[in-house]
């Protein structure tokens, strides 16, 4: 059970990833997204050599939706994963194999993607979405965001009946440079969306000072004198 | 500001970093830091973010840790106030602590690693990275980049002119042969980071087989849920 939103900002063009899930450190799936080149979010039974693959041939020049068939004739399991791909034309697929835990689906926008499975039904997907579109000027991390909280506010993941609580979380929103411009995770936390609105709330406020000791660190203040908000 | 180490197990093959900061989010700046069969990396201090990619491409190019090394310190005009690490394929490790980093900083390279740090509350934080990596070769190395940054912590870890800096952020990242990290745990914002990176590290470790056997077997796989509840339940009769 996980759900997640993709996304390529129409604005800026950055790509950006959203997820949540029950499993403990979900952001560790960092081969998901590459700069200039696209997102891969594979999820439900998931290889993690697929998002890196994918990536490749997006690079190569293949488009999502072939991409999409290669990955088909190439896994006897297909019907169990969840995927979402999306290229730097805001090209968009995805994909709910029939086998991926009740309720799971997805929806595909003209610039993102929203998805899930072990949902309580598809109001979470529903939520995902009014949450990502509610602030369309906002910046693509808070939007991002947004939609997880959409998703959780939604009612979330559910299996055998009962809801089940997301324990990890990750935004990740990288640019033309190499390193992510946003990446922050929650490993494992009880009310772990809330946590990451609580850490990124704290990392806006130090964002600036963060890229400024990276490019110009003879002109940095010490980190401490910025006091933590109380 | 932070202290880390970065690694190559001798043994294994396997690529790693702990780290430990006042910053938030100090996984951050392990991103591109690791590549399988390849080396691994960091710059801290002021980090320079595209320093990970151009040592780990140098590296993929063949050249040595310390010719890597010296690339990065060519190609960038500010590094007296970086610290910089590298290791590469061959277990050599180089690694330099800038003039102008602040605090007490400095740093130490041995056979498959390099320890660095800044802010530090002495000398002795440095030498316990070291010894809490070295103090149990045998044991595998995510276990010992953990015990590197408790032992640093332990020792009085960071320190400002108002006294102790607490570990806001830690991060334990693992490549083996693969194209993707074998374990990569983070805190990004908590008040005893390493204690924190520690407890979900000991959940995490028992559920890496399950999710990878999951993935090749659908069709016969255990829920998630299932699987959590024999965990728990695992524990439970641990507790005793």
């Amino acid at each position: 059970m996980t759900y997640s939103i993709i996304a390529r900002c129409p604005r800026s063009g950055r790509f950006g990833v959203g997820s949540t899930t029950f499993s403990i450190a979900c952001g560790r799936r960092s081969e998901s997204i590459r700069p200039n080149v696209g997102i891969s979010k594979s999820q439900a039974y998931y290889l993690r050599h697929v998002d890196p693959m994918v990536l490749n041939l997006l690079e190569q020049g293949y488009t999502p939706r072939r991409i999409m068939r290669v990955l088909e004739a190439d896994d006897p399991d297909f019907d169990y994963r969840q995927i979402g791909i999306i290229d730097g034309e805001s090209n968009v697929v995805a994909h709910t194999g029939a086998g991926v835990g009740k309720w799971a689906g997805h929806t595909v926008g003209p610039y993102y993607a929203a998805y899930g499975n072990g949902l309580a039904g598809p109001q979470t997907v529903e939520g995902i979405v009014r949450g990502f579109l509610e602030q369309p000027e906002a910046p693509l991390e808070e939007r991002l965001l947004r939609a997880l909280e959409g998703g959780r506010d939604a009612g979330g993941q559910m299996s055998n009946g009962r809801h089940r609580p997301e324990r990890s979380a990750w935004i990740r929103v990288v640019d033309r440079g190499y390193a992510p411009e946003i990446d922050l995770r929650v490993d494992l936390h009880e009310r772990t969306v809330a946590e990451l609105r609580r850490i990124l709330e704290e990392y806006k406020r130090y964002r600036t000072y963060y890229e400024k000791r990276c490019t110009h660190p003879g002109a940095a203040v010490p980190e401490e004198d910025l006091l933590p908000a109380r | 500001m932070a202290y880390a180490l970065i690694a190559r197990c001798p043994r294994s093959g396997q690529l790693g970093i702990g780290i430990a900061s006042y910053s938030i989010a100090a996984g951050l700046y392990c991103d591109g830091a690791l590549r399988a069969n390849t080396g691994a990396t960091l710059t801290q201090g002021a980090p320079n973010p595209r320093n990970n990619y151009l040592a780990i491409s140098l590296l993929a190019q063949g050249r040595t840790a310390k010719q890597a090394l010296a690339e990065l310190l060519a190609n960038d005009s500010d590094c007296e106030y970086r610290q910089v690490a590298v290791v590469d394929r061959e277990n050599q490790a180089a690694a330099y602590s800038g003039d102008r980093v602040r605090g007490w900083a400095g740093c130490r390279t041995g056979n498959g690693f390099a320890a660095l740090g800044d802010m530090l509350a002495g000398e002795q934080v440095l030498d316990a990275l070291v010894t809490g990596f070295e103090a149990a070769p045998q044991a595998g190395l995510d276990e010992r980049l953990l015990a590197a940054l408790e032992s640093a912590g332990g020792v009085g870890g960071m320190a400002g002119a108002r006294g102790r800096l607490p570990e806001r952020s830690a991060a334990l990242i693992v490549w083996g042969g693969r194209t993707y990290n074998e374990i990569d745990i983070r805190v990004d914002l908590h008040e005893r980071a390493i204690e924190e990176l520690r407890r979900i590290y000991g959940d995490y470790m028992p559920s890496i087989a399950y999710y990878e056997e999951r993935a090749r077997n659908p069709r016969n796989a255990i829920p998630a849920m299932e699987f959590a509840d024999m965990l728990k339940a695992g524990r439970a009769r641990e507790a005793g």
